[in-house]
C-alpha cells in the first residue's frame, strides 16, 4: 500500500479511529491492532513476503530472550552470529544473489572463460533492507546489554513491523522506539497537530516536488545522448530534488502519521542541500541508516583512530557498504566510493567535523562564503547523483563527459519554468524552516487564518500539480 | 482529540467549498452549451444517438483527427455517409469505450481511427474524458470507463474538481499574468469536423519542436497495445473494418528531428496487426502537397489541410476496397 494511495486513505483512518476510540487505554490490544495493520499494509503489496517479516521477528525476539538467561560469552556470540547469519542471509539472497552470479560469470568471461550459471528470477520483497537492519540493531544491542531483551512477542512484533515506517523507513533503533510499545498513549493535539504538519509537507514533497522533477530526470537521464551540457546538468539537478524530495517525503510521512498514534520517530533528514561540506552532508542526509553504519559497522572497526591505512579502510568500508545497500549495481557502490573520496580530505585534515551547526544560525540570510561551500558541496553531490541515477557505470561516465563540455554554457533545452517556480518556493520555505525537524513545523508564527490559508494552499498545489504516479525510490532498496 | 477532529473536519469542509467553487466555474459553462445545444461532444453524441444506423463510416480520434479528416469531402469521393467523432484530447482507452456507446446506435462499415503518441501517453486530460463519456447513454459504461480504464486516478480525477480541472486552473492562472488571447474564432462544426480558417503564422513556425517521440512523450506500448487490441476486435466483432491512419503535421516540424518514432513505430504495429494504416505524412511527395499554412497551430489541419487530408484518407479506403 503505498502513502499516496486511496487505499491508503481509507485504511488510516480506520486504523485510527480503532486505535483510538475501540482500544482507547488498552495498550496490548493497541499494540495487536499495529501488527495486524502493519501486516495488513505490507501484504497489500505482496502477502506472500509476510512470512519474511514474521519469521524474522520470531528469530530475533527468541534470540533476544536466550541473550538474556545465557552467560556464557561463546554461546551469546554464536547466537548473535545466528540472528546475523538469518537477517543478512535473507537480505543477500533477494537483494543479490543474481548481482553476485551475473558478476562472477562476468569477471570469467572478462579473462576468457565461459560460465553458465542460472540467475533466479527473484522479487525484492519491499522494505528488506529497511526492516532488517531494524531488527538486527536490537539483537546487536542485547549482546552488548546496552538494552534489555523485551518479554512482549506482540510489542516486539509491532516493533518490527510498525506500518509507517516499515517499508522505506526511518530505521529505528530498538532503544528509541521499543519502549514506546510498554507506555500508555495519550493523545496529543500538539503531536497530532505537527504530525500532521509533517505529513502536508511530506506529501507535499512527494507529490509535487519529488514527482514533477521524475518526470524530467526521467527524460533527460533515457536520452541523455541527444542533450546538451547544460540540459544534462538540470537533469542531474532534478534528480536530486526527486530523489531528496521522494525520500525524505517518505519519511517525513511516515514521522508524521506516527505521530497520530502517539510514537516519536527520529528525525531521518535536516535539510541535507544546506550543508557546507560534504560531512555535514552525511550528518544530514539519511540519518538513521548513516548512524545505523556508524554505530554498528564504523566504531566496531575503530572509527577515526588508528593508524592512516586503518582510517582510510574504514572509511572506505562505511561507504562502499553504504553504495551497495542502495542496490546490487556497480553504479551504487561507485556512488559510495566517490562519496568516500570526498569525504576523506575533511576527515585526514580533521575538518570533517566544524560545521556541526546550523547554516546562517539565527539570520535570514547566508554569507557569501556559505553560499560558496553550500554550492560547491551541492555541486559535487550532483555529480555523485549521476551515478546513482545512472543505468551504468558506463552510461554515468558518458552522462557526465557529455555535460562537462562546451555546450554545458548554452541554454538548456529543456527548461520547465513552472517546475523551477515551484522548486524556488520550496527551497525559501526549506530555508526558512530550517530551525525546525521538518521545514513547516514553526509556522505557529503565523497568525491563524494565515496559516490555515498555507495548509490550503499546499494541498491545491498537491492536487494542481500532481505529476505522474511514480513508487517511491527507496522501495527498490 | 475532539479539537484536532474539528479542525480535520473543517479542513475538509473548506476543501469542499473550493472544489465546489471550482465545479460551478468550469462545468457552468457547459451545462449552459448543453443547454443551448451548442456543446460540442453534445452535438457529436446526439448526432449519434438520434441518426440510428445512418453512418457509414466513423472517424475517431484526438482533436488531430477531427480537425483534419472533413466528413463532406469523404462523403463525396466514397459516396457514404460518414461523421467524425474525434474529441479534444481523445485517450486510446477513451477511444475503446466511446466505440462500444457508437456500435450500440450505429452500423458503420469503417471505422477510422487517427494514431497519435500522446493519445496512448502516461498522461491524461481526465476533464476532456469524462467530458467527452458524460454524453454516454449508458452508465455502466461511464463507469466502467473510470473504474477500469483508469483505476482509483480516474475516481480520483472524476470526484475532485481540483484535480479534474486542473489544467484549466493553469491556464487561467498564466492568463492573468500573459495575454493569451485566442485568435482562432467560433468555428463552424459540420458532422463533427470544423471548418478552420486560421492559418499558422511565420513567426509561430519558427517556435514548432520536433514531431513526437519515445523520448519527449511518456507513451507507453503496453498500454496502446493493449486497448489497440481490444478496438481491433470491438470493430471485427461488429463486422466493420478498422482502418489507421497519421493525421498531417507541418512539414517544417519533420526537418526539427532525424527519426520519426511515432510514424515509424504505428506503421511496423499495425503491419504487425494486419491492420490498414495510411500515414499522410509518408505519402509521396508529401512535402510538395502540405505546406505549413495548411495547419491552424503546430499540430492541427485548418480547412485546407483537411481537404487535402481527407482526399488522401478517401482514395486510400478506395484503393484497399
Amino acid at each position: 500500500m503505498l502513502f499516496n494511495s486511496l487505499e491508503f486513505f481509507i485504511f488510516l483512518p480506520i486504523v485510527f479511529i480503532f486505535f483510538w476510540f475501540a482500544f482507547k487505554n488498552q495498550l496490548k490490544l493497541q499494540n495487536f491492532l499495529i501488527v495486524i495493520a502493519s501486516y495488513v499494509f505490507y501484504g497489500w503489496w505482496d502477502w506472500r513476503f509476510l512470512s519474511l517479516i514474521i519469521f524474522s521477528s520470531f528469530v530475533d525476539y527468541s534470540i533476544g530472550v536466550l541473550l538474556k538467561t545465557e552467560t556464557k560469552e561463546r554461546k551469546r556470540k554464536a547466537l548473535l552470529w545466528t540472528s546475523i547469519c538469518i537477517n543478512i542471509g535473507f537480505l543477500g539472497f533477494f537483494k543479490y544473489y543474481n548481482f553476485f552470479v551475473e558478476s562472477f560469470i562476468e569477471a570469467f568471461s572478462f579473462i576468457g572463460l565461459d560460465l553458465s550459471a542460472n540467475t533466479l528470477n527473484i522479487i525484492l520483497p519491499v522494505g528488506i533492507s529497511f526492516y532488517t537492519f531494524q531488527t538486527l540493531s536490537y539483537t546487536i544491542d542485547v549482546y552488548k546489554k546496552k538494552l534489555e531483551p523485551t518479554k512482549d512477542i506482540i510489542a516486539f512484533f509491532a516493533f518490527v513491523s510498525f506500518f509507517p515506517q516499515l517499508v522505506a523507513g526511518p530505521i529505528e533503533r530498538a532503544t528509541n522506539l521499543l519502549p514506546q510499545f510498554y507506555t500508555t498513549r495519550k493523545f496529543s493535539y500538539q503531536n497530532a497537530v505537527n504530525g500532521f504538519r509533517q505529513v502536508l509537507w511530506g506529501f507535499f514533497k512527494k507529490v509535487v516536488i519529488a514527482d514533477n522533477c521524475a518526470k524530467y530526470a526521467n527524460l533527460i537521464f533515457n536520452g541523455s545522448e541527444d542533450y546538451s551540457g547544460s540540459t544534462l546538468l538540470i537533469g542531474v539537478f532534478f534528480f536530486a530534488f526527486q530523489i531528496y524530495g521522494d525520500f525524505s517525503g517518505y519519511s517525513d510521512i511516515a514521522i508524521g502519521i506516527s505521530r497520530f498514534f502517539g510514537f516519536n520517530l527520529k528525525q531521518n533528514f535536516a535539510f541535507p542541500y544546506f550543508s557546507r561540506d560534504i560531512a555535514e552532508f552525511w550528518r544530514r542526509w539519511h540519518i538513521s541508516l548513516s548512524t545505523w553504519f556508524r554505530d554498528y559497522i564504523y566504531i566496531p572497526l575503530g572509527g577515526s583512530r588508528g593508524s592512516l591505512n586503518k582510517k582510510i579502510r574504514n572509511v572506505f568500508i562505511i561507504f562502499l557498504v553504504s553504495g551497495f545497500w542502495h542496490g546490487a549495481n556497480w553504479t551504487f557502490i561507485v556512488w559510495g566510493a566517490l562519496n568516500a573520496i570526498y569525504f576523506l580530505p575533511l576527515l585526514l585534515t580533521k575538518k570533517n567535523r566544524i560545521n556541526t551547526n546550523l547554516v546562517a544560525e539565527g539570520k535570514y540570510l547566508p554569507s557569501i562564503k556559505e553560499i560558496g561551500q553550500m554550492s560547491v558541496t551541492f555541486f559535487i553531490t550532483l555529480v555523485a547523483w549521476v551515478f546513482f541515477r545512472a543505468d551504468s557505470v558506463t552510461h554515468a561516465f558518458s552522462y557526465l563527459l557529455a555535460m562537462f563540455e562546451i555546450t554545458l554554457f548554452s541554454i538548456p533545452t529543456v527548461l520547465p519554468l513552472t517546475i523551477l517556480g515551484l522548486l524556488i518556493f520550496f527551497v525559501v520555505v526549506e530555508w526558512l524552516g530550517r530551525h525546525g525537524q521538518f521545514a513547516i513545523e514553526q509556522i505557529d508564527f503565523l497568525k491563524k487564518p494565515l496559516r490555515w490559508s498555507f495548509y490550503m494552499f499546499l494541498i491545491i498545489l498537491m492536487f494542481m500539480f500532481t505529476g505522474e504516479d511514480q513508487v517511491f525510490i527507496y522501495f527498490q532498496f | 482529540m475532539k479539537k484536532f477532529l474539528k479542525h480535520i473536519a473543517l479542513g475538509f469542509l473548506v476543501f469542499i467549498i473550493i472544489n465546489a467553487l471550482i465545479a460551478i466555474k468550469y462545468e457552468y459553462p457547459n451545462y449552459k452549451a448543453i443547454k443551448n445545444k451548442t456543446h460540442r461532444n453534445f452535438l457529436k453524441w446526439d448526432a449519434m444517438h438520434s441518426n440510428k444506423n445512418s453512418y457509414d463510416l466513423i472517424v475517431i480520434g484526438t482533436s488531430r483527427s477531427y480537425a483534419a479528416f472533413n466528413p463532406v469531402v469523404i462523403d463525396s469521393i466514397l459516396g457514404v455517409n460518414s461523421y467524425n467523432m474525434g474529441t479534444s484530447a481523445q485517450d486510446i482507452v477513451e477511444t475503446y469505450y466511446a466505440l462500444q456507446e457508437i456500435f450500440e446506435y450505429q452500423d458503420p462499415k469503417y471505422i477510422v481511427l487517427d494514431l497519435f503518441f500522446e493519445s496512448g501517453d502516461d498522461s491524461h486530460d481526465y476533464y476532456q474524458i469524462f467530458s467527452n463519456s458524460s454524453f454516454f447513454k449508458s452508465k455502466r459504461r461511464q463507469l466502467n470507463l473510470i473504474s477500469e480504464g483508469y483505476g482509483s486516478t480516474g475516481f480520483l480525477n472524476y470526484s475532485i474538481p481540483l484535480v479534474k480541472f486542473k489544467n484549466y486552473i493553469k491556464q487561467d492562472v498564466i492568463s492573468l499574468f500573459k495575454n493569451n488571447k485566442s485568435l482562432r474564432e467560433e468555428n463552424n462544426w459540420i458532422k463533427g469536423h470544423p471548418h478552420d480558417t486560421l492559418t499558422v503564422t511565420e513567426e509561430i513556425v519558427a517556435g514548432f519542436g520536433p514531431i513526437s517521440n519515445f523520448e519527449n512523450t511518456t507513451f507507453s506500448r503496453e498500454r496502446f497495445k493493449t486497448y489497440f487490441q481490444k478496438i481491433n476486435e470491438l470493430v471485427t466483432a461488429n463486422d466493420a473494418q478498422l482502418i489507421c491512419t497519421r493525421a498531417p503535421y507541418p512539414p517544417h516540424r519533420f526537418t526539427l528531428s532525424d527519426t520519426d518514432d511515432e510514424g515509424n513505430f504505428f506503421e511496423s504495429y499495425t503491419a504487425a496487426e494486419n491492420v490498414h494504416f495510411i500515414d499522410i505524412n509518408k505519402i509521396d511527395n508529401f512535402n510538395t502537397i502540405y505546406f505549413d499554412t495548411d495547419f491552424s497551430d503546430y499540430h492541427h489541419a485548418n480547412y485546407r489541410g483537411a481537404k487535402k487530408a481527407s482526399e488522401h484518407l478517401a482514395e486510400f479506403i478506395k484503393l484497399i476496397n
